[in-house]
């Protein structure tokens, strides 16, 4: 009986271990699902549909960042990005119908799209590091995002709104979370299952060799932000999907949250290395925090010491798993 | 083994659930406070009242407190966490008048008694408890003038530009002017900043332009300092409730000080939850409260005995010390300055 349940165990360890990566994050945001049912009893569907509200901008937005700092990049200009397509969309779908609203969303899509590009050729072409190319062209699109709309306001038609809001499919499964991993699939798939895939990942990891197999470096550059510049806007039209307006400011928590997304989530900051998936559960998890820190009480001052101190511990033993791995 | 683990934890959630139900059975209201300005001293203030009041009713058995900087779209994200974490009763400072009146209606859809203080909000299903910056202008301007017998050049120092507050009480402070031909005014934005405050009276100061009073919109000691590093002259000074204001109307008065303060209760906070707690035992309310503000001035008797009873020496400078906002709070000096909710 022992013995058979320690084969057992002892497969199951070389299960997990050799897996890590994959099944860690989701082991992590299903403990911190379970503590928050602890601390917070009448844990209900409402709250697994404001968790999902919450984090579906951030989702995007780790997406976005994912897709550059695999490709050895890093993208700086997230939160403007965002700004700029949430302000856009908010002051144009005011007045619009439904069906015009989604016209514009395809629109604010293709801007990304370019916005994107523009970080990205200037970052192949000039050759300037990533960090002053896309701090830089974050700062001007964070002033473009205050142009067009000055102080938070707009708005969008109902039915754009509702496309987030509720749960068509069950109370448990809200429409946010369907939205987060559609449109990140529909994002993410065709990069990772075609030679797009291959050519960020392989840039990505090893530069010079990528360079040396006839991978042009620049061209994957360009593709990576071009994409990233894609998910961005997916973000802010998430934004204003789940909040209803346009905010000018509102892209600043985005920056900085991406990255930190995206290394919780096991993407390597040297690039080359991680998934889609680990980043899209951390933006759930850093949502969830906040909302555990509510729950809890917490004095507010205390919030953001305790948040960041489990960035920093997720990420220790993160790195601590590779670490022993690489010994191995 | 798993399974008893298991049975013992549902077993412990089934127990927490309970609990959880009892507490609220008990008449224990949960109240939620939505704030998104941090690290001012007014806004700080405001938070204590609420924990204060919540203290002091006995009818409030947690205050949750979801506090950061931000914007509309942060407070949202707030507002739902406090919907979630099951608060009878939400307490906003608004970032926006428009921006929350979809989360709005949803807490009040579910039977949340949502109050917006110092600022409003457009949503009607929300209360809205604000102190009357038109009126907290006109009082003090009005003083003003009259003091200064109806002529003269006046320095109005303004808040920040494009911000509510400041718009109104330029408004009101112009609608004073207009019954005033013989008064002059020179407008300069102090955006609320001790330095900017202090740079702005020293320059005025040094340029050796006629001053005969000045209105300021709460930074007020530091224009007093002022004149007092430059050596000049008193001239009438209209200020806040602040409590360093107050001790100088007190104590330089023998030196020629002459002034008013004019209230700006942070106590706003405290006074939603009164109203919030009122509402929740189904007493009628109206759903727009403005307070208006009053006025203490060290010229008359009356006004310095209200300076005298508010002013505390162990306060900061600029700490409110109209800490009531009658009829809707109940707690007393101790019990703010603690700052402890229940």
């Amino acid at each position: 009986m022992t013995d058979v349940s320690a084969a057992d165990s002892g497969g199951l360890v070389r299960f997990v271990s050799r897996r890590t990566r994959l099944l860690g994050m989701p082991a992590l945001f299903v403990a911190c699902i379970l503590a928050t049912a602890l601390i917070h009893p009448d844990f209900g569907s409402f709250d697994v549909q404001s968790l999902a509200l919450g984090a579906l901008p951030l989702a995007m937005a780790a997406a976005a960042q994912t897709i550059v700092v695999i490709s050895g990049g890093i993208d700086l200009s997230v939160g403007s990005l965002i700004a700029v397509s949430n302000v856009l969309a908010a002051s144009l779908m005011q007045h619009a119908s439904f069906g015009a609203s989604l016209g514009i969303a395809v629109l604010i899509l293709i801007l990304g799209a370019a916005q994107g590009a523009i970080n990205g050729l200037t970052v192949a072409i000039s050759r300037i590091p990533d960090v002053v190319v896309t701090l830089t062209t974050g700062f001007i699109w964070g002033g473009v995002a205050l142009l067009i709309l000055e102080r938070p306001g707009g708005g969008a038609p109902a039915a754009f709104l509702n496309i987030a809001a509720g749960a068509d499919v069950s109370a448990w499964l809200p429409n946010a979370l369907i939205v987060m991993i559609v449109v990140i699939a529909a994002i993410w798939l065709p990069i990772k299952l075609s030679r797009i895939g291959l050519l960020l990942y392989a840039s990505g990891s090893d530069p010079v060799a990528a360079f040396r197999s006839g991978v042009d470096i620049r061209v994957a550059r360009t593709l990576a932000y071009t994409f990233g510049g894609i998910a961005c806007a997916a973000g802010g039209l998430a934004l204003t999907m789940t909040t209803g307006i346009g905010a000018p400011l509102a892209g600043t928590y985005y920056t900085l949250s991406s990255v930190a997304a995206a290394v919780i989530g096991g993407v390597s900051l040297a690039g080359g290395r991680g998934g889609m998936v680990g980043p899209v559960i951390a933006a759930l998890l850093l949502t969830l925090i906040p909302m555990d820190l509510v729950f809890l009480g917490i004095d507010p001052n205390y919030g953001q010491v305790i948040q960041g101190t489990l960035i920093v511990v997720v990420v220790m033993i993160g790195g601590f798993v590779t670490f022993m791995q690489e010994r191995k | 083994m798993a399974r008893k683990h298991l049975m013992a934890a549902v077993a412990a959630l089934a127990l927490a659930a309970a609990a959880g139900g009892t507490a609220s059975a008990a008449g224990k209201y949960i109240v939620g406070v939505s704030n998104t300005l941090i690290g001012n001293g007014w806004r700080e203030e405001m938070i204590c009242s609420i924990k204060a009041e919540a203290e002091a009713s006995g009818l409030v058995s947690k205050v949750i407190v979801a506090n950061r900087n931000g914007g509309p779209s942060e407070q949202i994200a707030d507002i739902r966490n406090l919907i979630s974490a099951g608060a009878n009763a939400i307490i906003i400072n608004p970032s926006d008048r428009e921006a929350l009146n979809p989360i709005i209606k949803q807490a009040a859809d579910k039977g949340i008694v949502v109050v917006a203080v110092d600022q409003a909000v457009s949503a009607p299903e929300a209360y809205v408890l604000t102190n009357d910056q038109v009126d907290y202008a006109k009082l003090g301007a009005k003083w003003l003038f009259d003091k200064l017998g109806g002529k003269g050049e006046v320095v109005e120092m303004r808040g920040i530009d494009g911000v509510p507050a400041d718009a109104d009480r330029h408004q009101g402070f112009d609608e004073v002017l207009k019954n005033y031909p013989n008064i002059h005014v020179t407008s300069i934005f102090t955006g609320w900043a001790l330095n900017k405050t202090a740079q702005a009276t020293k320059d005025l100061l040094a340029s050796g332009k006629q001053i005969d009073g000045v209105w300021t919109s709460g930074i007020d000691s530091t224009v007093v300092d002022a004149y007092q590093t430059a050596g000049k002259p008193f001239v009438p000074v209209v200020g806040a409730d602040n409590n360093g204001f107050i001790g100088q109307l007190i104590n330089l008065k023998d030196k020629g000080l002459t002034g008013a303060a004019v209230s700006n209760p942070p106590a706003v906070g405290g006074a939603g939850l009164g109203l919030a707690l009122d509402v929740l035992q189904k007493k009628e309310h109206p759903h727009v409260v403005k307070i208006t503000p009053t006025v203490w001035d060290n010229t008359s008797e009356a006004g310095m005995d209200e300076l005298k009873k508010a002013y505390n020496q162990k306060l900061d400078p600029f700490y409110s010390v109209a800490i009531n906002v009658p009829p809707y709070t109940h707690y007393t000096m101790e019990q703010i300055l603690a700052c402890k909710g229940p």
